[in-house]
């Protein structure tokens, strides 16, 4: 069961907006919302003491809606502007949400570095292997063959495993789900709130409007269903060989470590300066 | 013909919207109530193809409707899956 008490979306949406959501019907970037604003109820954080941070693309459009400290920048740059905004205010939750192109394409190398700095902030990456909002060009994670208005004949390029990256250059706290798993989704983006560092939770989504039309994947159902026939949580993932890991979405923690935060360490270079002083 | 017919109907006699039927459930468990709000809701059908024991519908013009409330088991996969946030699920005693 995911939560006893039904919770109240209105009091964390914005009542002046125009509902419904501007996103296509189904799409699974309503189902992120729905579970960061859970989340967020359930480590029980005040609206005040929450930053919400995007850059542009179809997840830009989420922070719109929710009634946060919000801040819709510009593309790629939404984990440069909330690294300023952290290091101003240290004591605002800042949750930077992305788009699969908006974090590894435009915004790739603020991606790296912020993973490096390990600064005390939860990104998520949105990933529907597409760039929806513009027509359907082919983003760095769009699987090997598969087709997008750039890309008619099929993508030649290496899908971009966006945890492995950020395990890699980084990050405190990575782990995947996809919007099938949403109960699962809750768990984690819990967990990446109440780290300390920085913490990357990609949400395996799906775009049925370009992705799923080009590719013969079908509407919203199918494309769900997709999703839950093609992913695995680890422990099932280690009975599969490679070419039939390869071809699965491996749900779970990919990397929880503790290492230390950019914040405390630049803390110890400002006393240390004073003390020279 | 027509005597089948009008016992199917009689049997599949929709709910009103929002309330919850006086027919007992015929196996013990939670039980929630589910409302879905008509204005947000953009009938995408996610929450009629994957609710475990089918208490919603679809009308004619594609959007949901709660047909067999009484058959709710208060799962919340329907109200956590919405992308409109357009249904909520109340479990009741």
């Amino acid at each position: 069961m995911a939560h006893e008490e039904p919770i109240n979306y209105y009091e964390y949406l914005r009542p002046n907006k125009k509902y419904p959501n501007v996103w296509c019907s189904g799409c699974g970037i309503g189902v992120v919302m729905g579970s960061l604003i859970r989340a967020i109820d359930r480590i029980g954080l005040d609206k005040n003491d929450v930053a919400v941070v995007s850059g542009i693309g179809c997840t830009g459009r989420m922070p719109v809606y929710m009634d946060f400290n919000t801040m819709h920048t510009t593309h790629g740059r939404a984990l440069a502007f909330a690294t300023g905004l952290k290091i101003s205010r240290p004591k605002l939750h800042v949750i930077v949400v992305m788009g699969d192109g908006d974090a590894m394409a435009i915004g790739g190398n603020h991606f790296l570095h912020a993973c490096r700095r390990n600064i005390d902030m939860t990104a998520i990456v949105v990933n529907n292997w597409i760039y929806g909002m513009t027509g359907g060009q082919y983003s760095p994670t769009t699987p090997l063959n598969a087709r997008a208005t750039t890309a008619p004949y099929g993508n030649v390029e290496q899908a971009m495993p966006i945890c492995e990256v950020a395990a890699a250059a980084g990050a405190s706290y990575v782990a995947r789900t996809t919007v099938y798993h949403a109960t699962e989704m809750d768990k984690f983006l819990e967990a990446a709130i109440r780290k300390h560092g920085f913490s990357v939770v990609e949400t395996v989504s799906y775009c049925h409007t370009t992705f799923g039309r080009l590719n013969k994947r079908g509407g919203v159902v199918d494309m769900m269903r997709w999703l839950k026939d093609n992913s695995v949580g680890q422990i099932a993932a280690q009975k599969l060989d490679e070419e039939e890991k390869a071809a699965k979405i491996v749900r779970g923690v990919v990397c929880d470590v503790e290492k230390p935060e950019y914040l405390d360490l630049y803390q110890q270079v400002i006393d240390r300066a004073m003390e020279a002083k | 013909m027509t005597e089948t017919g009008s016992a199917e109907n009689q049997a599949a006699q929709p709910v009103a919207p929002g309330t919850v039927s006086e027919t007992p459930a015929k196996k013990k468990g939670p039980r929630g109530k589910v409302t879905v709000f008509g204005t947000w809701c953009k009938g995408c059908g996610i929450c009629v193809a994957f609710c475990p024991t089918g208490v919603l519908s679809l009308d004619e013009n594609g959007h949901p409707y709660v047909e067999f409330a009484e058959k709710c088991s208060a799962c919340h996969w329907c109200d956590t899956h919405c992308p409109d946030l357009a249904i909520i699920v109340e479990p009741i005693e």
